[in-house]
């Protein structure tokens, strides 16, 4: 009976899709039946070998492919099927989405002059070829480009981008947080530049914290697909899956020369994002929310969240205090509600003056 | 062996720049596996390589969606399947669209028999071993191990359960396992701790 089992152990083991407990039961199920070890081995040296295809063929079958794609009259340089007749169609129907374009980008500079004018919070300042959108400490703003693509910013934040947006490139310069919603675009990438990465997107919804004094830089995937290069690194490039966050530190530009930092290897992780189990909401955007959520968080980190949050400053005295794991969210709570919870949280003593806030144990 | 991150990678670039490039290279990294698939199902040579053509066609125009596709080996081997069923309703081949009537042909693979232990006899014997398992064991068996789907991509493609693969899959290990003779087991097992 347990031979049957080892063998469906053997192929689990075969097509990498075994757990560490199948691993040891396999081994296990071996050595209890030695007169089968000989041959798991030679089975396992047997699945390397894999069938040795001569590439010539393949490339040979892929010039008859492309002459049978030019015998449909298909090109891959245009992708979509053409033939002879509809070519002044496809001419027409570009022009019609020229003036689209056009109709889109006057409401979209209406709108944006419309938030400056109400909420005050956001100021523009167009300067020759950009449009830059920025954030106060403590306030938000929503943006939504001439393509449709919307852009929540967080707060002491900027978004620049060319006037020529959505015409030839759709790329944009962020510094701090954005929750990006960006719509899709057959031909034209979205582009996010930042001062470490850059990311590289179709269509798909995402968050992008890179606030330059923060340690690091993360950009986190809700659906779709991304791709991500490190700006030291342009040849890697790093694609992200839903539910992935990236991680990479930025003090590696900083602190290099710029000769050195090419050997330097940053450091750069991808976790999965974790959904809070009771409203099955994700902490990474829930500022779009309004609310500042903190998981397992340092203080030190919370502190400068709260600063940007509440444009207070704040200064935590002891590294201890400062390395502090805290859990928790605040809602519509006040600076001086924030507070009185952190007080709750943990035994400190905390001096307010102004906008400057001094904690201390 | 074709995997999924790297075929990511290149859907991606042909997504994102309609990479050219990216584009060949896929297609010469899956031709022939595809190529062979489609030949068990259709048993012409012909029309494999044109639905292979067929499918890299729709990979090009459905470029822009495919960035999303959790699993994309699978994708290509389920459409390939796909376009192959059509063509046999098409043609009112009815009696080949259940895959037990479909003609697997593993690859010839050169095992050289001083690295793996084997005798040529041995080799040959497994070779004889994989080439008259039955069908649907021979089909589940080169999905695996030469176009490198996993259990649960082989299970989805075929529509049966994973257990119907893991069962398969230990019937063709073990029947090749038993290609290797108790006596010379036991005296390269010597062998082999004799060296330690």
């Amino acid at each position: 009976m347990n031979q049957e089992k080892m063998w469906v152990l053997l192929s689990k083991k075969l097509t990498r899709e075994a757990s560490e407990e199948e691993l040891a039961e396999l081994e296990l199920l071996i050595t209890e039946n030695p007169e089968w070890q000989y041959a798991v081995q030679n089975l396992e040296g047997l699945w390397e070998k894999q069938p040795a295809y001569d590439p010539s063929v393949s490339e040979d079958a892929f010039l008859l492919h492309l002459n049978r794609l030019a015998e449909m009259n298909i090109t891959l340089d245009e992708g979509a099927p053409r033939s002879k007749a509809p070519v002044v169609r496809l001419w027409r129907s570009r022009n019609w989405m020229w003036a689209a374009a056009a109709v889109i980008l006057a409401v979209a500079t209406y709108s944006v002059i419309g938030l400056q004018k109400n909420k005050g919070a956001a100021s523009i300042a167009a300067v020759q070829e950009f449009n830059e959108v920025s954030t106060r400490m403590g306030s938000k703003t929503r943006i939504q480009l001439p393509d449709g693509t919307v852009v929540m910013l967080n707060s002491g934040s900027k978004l620049t981008y060319n006037k020529e947006y959505g015409l030839q490139q759709r790329e944009v310069a962020l510094t701090g947080e954005g929750y990006f919603d960006v719509i899709k675009m057959k031909d034209k990438p979205f582009v996010i530049h930042t001062t470490n990465i850059n990311i590289r997107v179709l269509g798909t919804a995402f968050n992008v914290k890179a606030y330059p004094e923060d340690k690091h830089t993360e950009t986190s995937l809700i659906r779709g697909s991304i791709e991500v290069t490190i700006k030291n690194r342009p040849d890697n490039k790093i694609i992200l899956s839903p539910n992935e966050k990236l991680i990479v530190e930025n003090n590696m530009v900083k602190t290099a020369s710029v000769a050195a930092a090419k050997t330097i290897i940053p450091t750069v992780s991808i976790n999965k994002l974790k959904y809070d189990q009771v409203d099955k909401t994700l902490p990474e955007t829930q500022w779009v929310e309004n609310r500042l959520v903190f998981r397992d968080e340092t203080f030190e980190e919370l502190a400068t969240r709260m600063e940007r949050w509440y444009d207070v400053k704040i200064v935590i005295e002891g590294e201890q205090l400062k390395q502090t794991r805290m859990n928790g969210s605040f809602d519509k709570e006040t600076i001086d509600q924030a507070l009185e919870a952190l007080r709750l949280m943990i035994p400190v003593k905390i001096e307010q003056k102004d906008r400057k806030i001094i904690i201390h144990r | 062996m074709p995997d999924n991150d790297y075929i990511k990678r290149l859907l991606h670039s042909i997504a994102l720049d309609s990479d050219q490039v990216a584009y060949r290279e896929l297609f010469v990294l899956l031709h022939q596996p595809l190529r062979q698939f489609a030949y068990s199902i259709l048993k012409s040579g012909e029309e494999a390589e044109e639905l292979v053509s067929d499918l890299f066609l729709r990979i090009w125009q459905k470029r822009v969606e495919l960035t999303e596709i959790e699993s994309p080996l699978l994708y290509f081997y389920a459409t390939a399947k796909n376009l192959a069923i059509n063509r046999l309703t098409k043609q009112k081949r009815q009696a080949a669209l259940e895959a037990k009537g479909w003609l697997v042909q593993l690859n010839h693979t050169s095992y050289d028999p001083e690295q793996l232990m084997m005798t040529e006899e041995m080799v040959n014997q497994i070779r004889r071993t994989i080439h008259d398992l039955p069908d649907r064991c021979k089909l589940i068996y080169k999905l695996v191990k030469e176009d490198g789907l996993k259990q649960k991509e082989a299970a989805d493609l075929l529509q049966i359960s994973v257990k119907t693969i893991e069962a398969q899959l230990a019937i063709a290990l073990r029947r090749i396992a038993r290609c290797m003779p108790m006596e010379l087991r036991n005296s390269i097992r010597t062998r082999i701790s004799l060296k330690k």
